[in-house]
């Protein structure tokens, strides 16, 4: 599956930078986490941006290349084991691909001006440079990790933050580009699966999921918010959601991690419970879920994403709870990368149709299936 | 009607139709990408906050003479709540009153920074934490109680913190 990391992959006709030059680091959802049959990944972002310089919406002439040439160097010191990418010298297709692993922001894979992305071998760490703020740091970790993540994102903050100045004053604390940043810029963010709270198991029609509602006015609550992850509404595509923080001022960050922490371990104790309630209800009909999933994930010929992660979902969840074992999380974890439209363009080393990469999709998934 | 985005396989949320040179067109784009290519309404909830929320007009005639904006970047505070960003880190200080309200809007009622600094002091309810005054209370303890042993161990650990706190950042110091 994995191409080699030399071998350059060519996207003519893009209109765009010929790229070639990216070197994508490892899938860190290929290994799995504490809590990882409903938690599948924990994120944090810190937003900071450097004295001295104006924000994005009004960067002078050269001002915003002057700032990335600067920070750069600051990165190739503070973290010299990692990979810097200009944006602007990746295709279209290598930064779609930077996007699908959350590496980079739908915003800054798309945007134009001189911009860049630092990040680690191991996929776990990533600093946009020029997004929204100057900088955006972010670590990942596969299933809940909260205390682990800290660690690592205030290590790569107070590294950078000994080589530059930071827009800082203890009134405000980090000032942040948009006002909702402002304060500790901070994000941590959640995600789970939630098959069995998404009302989906129960066949319930859509806008009826009480309890992915009810879940949204605790979180409210308590100045966090849970979303679709994909998709829209609160029933999202393949019943994964986030929750993650919203307040940043006020509330010390080992407070808000303690906050994030508390009601995603009340979701994901409610969301077991609710799993085990349905299997004791009716076995048959969770196994049959699972088991068409299964079917059709190995022997369809086309298939578009959104079917994919939907049946991908039913497939997790009858992995986790033992109903099949001829496949685990991490490979299912994986195929959910692997078969998003950029990775599918990036590995097939061409611009695929749509058709095309429904095809090469099911394909995919197949093979992956059925060799395990 | 189900569509998906135009630039992305996500669902659509934003059904847009634009009518040019007679020819209508329809888009539809979910909510990132609507974001992308700045869709107005693609920032709903802020944008809801900023426009039902201006106290920036609040004794001040619209059109006045008096438009405030920013030395640094010429932003204005109209500016910013069109679009919801600042324009440099100077903007919370020129636009502070109006500033303090929107962030108590966003952020639970509350506007004043808790957690660490960039040199790693603390900073509690928006005031640097001086970590020496809890030692300095014991301090003043020891000497009332007369234990001088403890008194001179105290002496020695508040020395050491302000030592350390002013100390430049490792690997930093530069000859002035
Ligand atoms: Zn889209
Ligand atoms: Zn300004």
């Amino acid at each position: 599956m994995a191409r080699p990391d030399d071998q350059a992959p060519l996207f003519p006709g893009d209109g765009d930078a010929a790229g070639g030059t990216l070197r994508l680091p490892d899938l860190f959802m290929l290994r799995t986490g504490p809590e990882s049959d409903v938690v599948v990944s924990s994120r944090m972002r810190l937003a900071r941006n450097l004295d001295g310089f104006h924000f994005k919406p009004r960067f002078m002439e050269g001002e915003c290349e002057r700032l990335e040439v600067h920070l750069r160097e600051v990165l190739r010191e503070s973290e010299p084991s990692n990979r810097y990418h200009g944006l602007h010298d990746l295709s279209a297709t290598e930064r779609k691909v930077l996007f699908e692993r959350h590496l980079v922001s739908r915003e800054h894979a798309a945007d134009e001006h001189p911009r860049g992305v630092s990040f680690s071998a191991d996929g776990t760490s990533s600093i946009m440079v020029n997004e929204e703020d100057h900088l955006r740091l972010q670590v990942f970790a596969p299933g809940l990790d909260l205390e682990h993540l800290d660690r690592a994102v205030n290590g790569i903050d107070d590294r950078i933050a000994g080589r530059v100045t930071y827009s800082f004053d203890p009134r405000f604390g980090y000032r942040t580009a948009c006002p909702t940043n402002t304060g500790t810029g901070l994000r941590v963010s959640v995600m789970l699966h939630l098959p069995a709270l998404s009302g989906r198991l129960e066949g319930r029609p859509r806008g009826a999921e009480q309890d992915v509602v009810r879940l949204q006015n605790a979180a409210q609550q308590l100045g966090q918010t849970i979303r679709g992850l994909y998709g829209e509404s609160s029933r999202a595509d393949g019943d994964f959601y986030q929750i993650s923080n919203q307040v940043t001022l006020g509330r010390r960050p080992e407070q808000t991690l303690e906050d994030v922490g508390k009601l995603v371990r009340m979701t994901l104790d409610w969301e077991r419970r609710n799993r085990d309630a349905h299997l004791e209800r009716n076995r048959t009909r969770i196994e049959d879920h699972v088991w068409r999933a299964w079917a059709v994930l190995t022997h369809a010929r086309r298939m578009t994403s959104t079917e994919a992660l939907t049946l991908l979902s039913a497939l997790r969840l009858g992995v986790c709870l033992g109903i099949v074992d001829a496949v685990d999380v991490p490979t299912l974890q994986g195929l959910m990368v692997d078969m998003r439209p950029g990775h599918l363009q990036y590995q097939a080393e061409a611009e695929l149709t749509a058709e095309r990469r429904d095809e090469v999709r099911a394909d995919l998934i197949r093979g992956k299936l059925l060799a395990t | 009607m189900f569509h998906t985005c135009d630039r992305c396989e996500s669902p659509a949320t934003f059904h847009l139709t634009e009518i040019k040179g007679g020819t209508k067109t329809e888009r539809h784009l979910c909510e990132d990408c609507a974001k992308v290519l700045q869709v107005p309404q693609a920032n709903k909830e802020l944008q809801t906050l900023l426009k039902s929320f201006d106290p920036s007009q609040v004794g001040r005639q619209k059109g006045g003479k008096s438009v405030k904006a920013c030395p640094d970047c010429g932003m204005t505070y109209a500016e910013f709540r069109q679009n919801g960003r600042f324009g440099c880190p100077k903007d919370y200080e020129v636009f502070e009153k109006e500033v303090v309200a929107l962030l108590e809007r966003i952020h639970n009622g509350v506007s004043r920074y808790s957690g660490k600094t960039p040199e790693g002091g603390q900073v509690e309810d928006g005031e640097l934490v001086d970590e020496t005054s809890e030692v300095r209370a014991r301090l003043a303890q020891a000497v009332a109680s007369e234990d001088y042993e403890e008194a001179a161990r105290l002496r020695d650990e508040i020395r050491r913190m302000t030592a350390a706190r002013s100390a430049p950042p490792a690997g930093e110091a530069e000859a002035e």
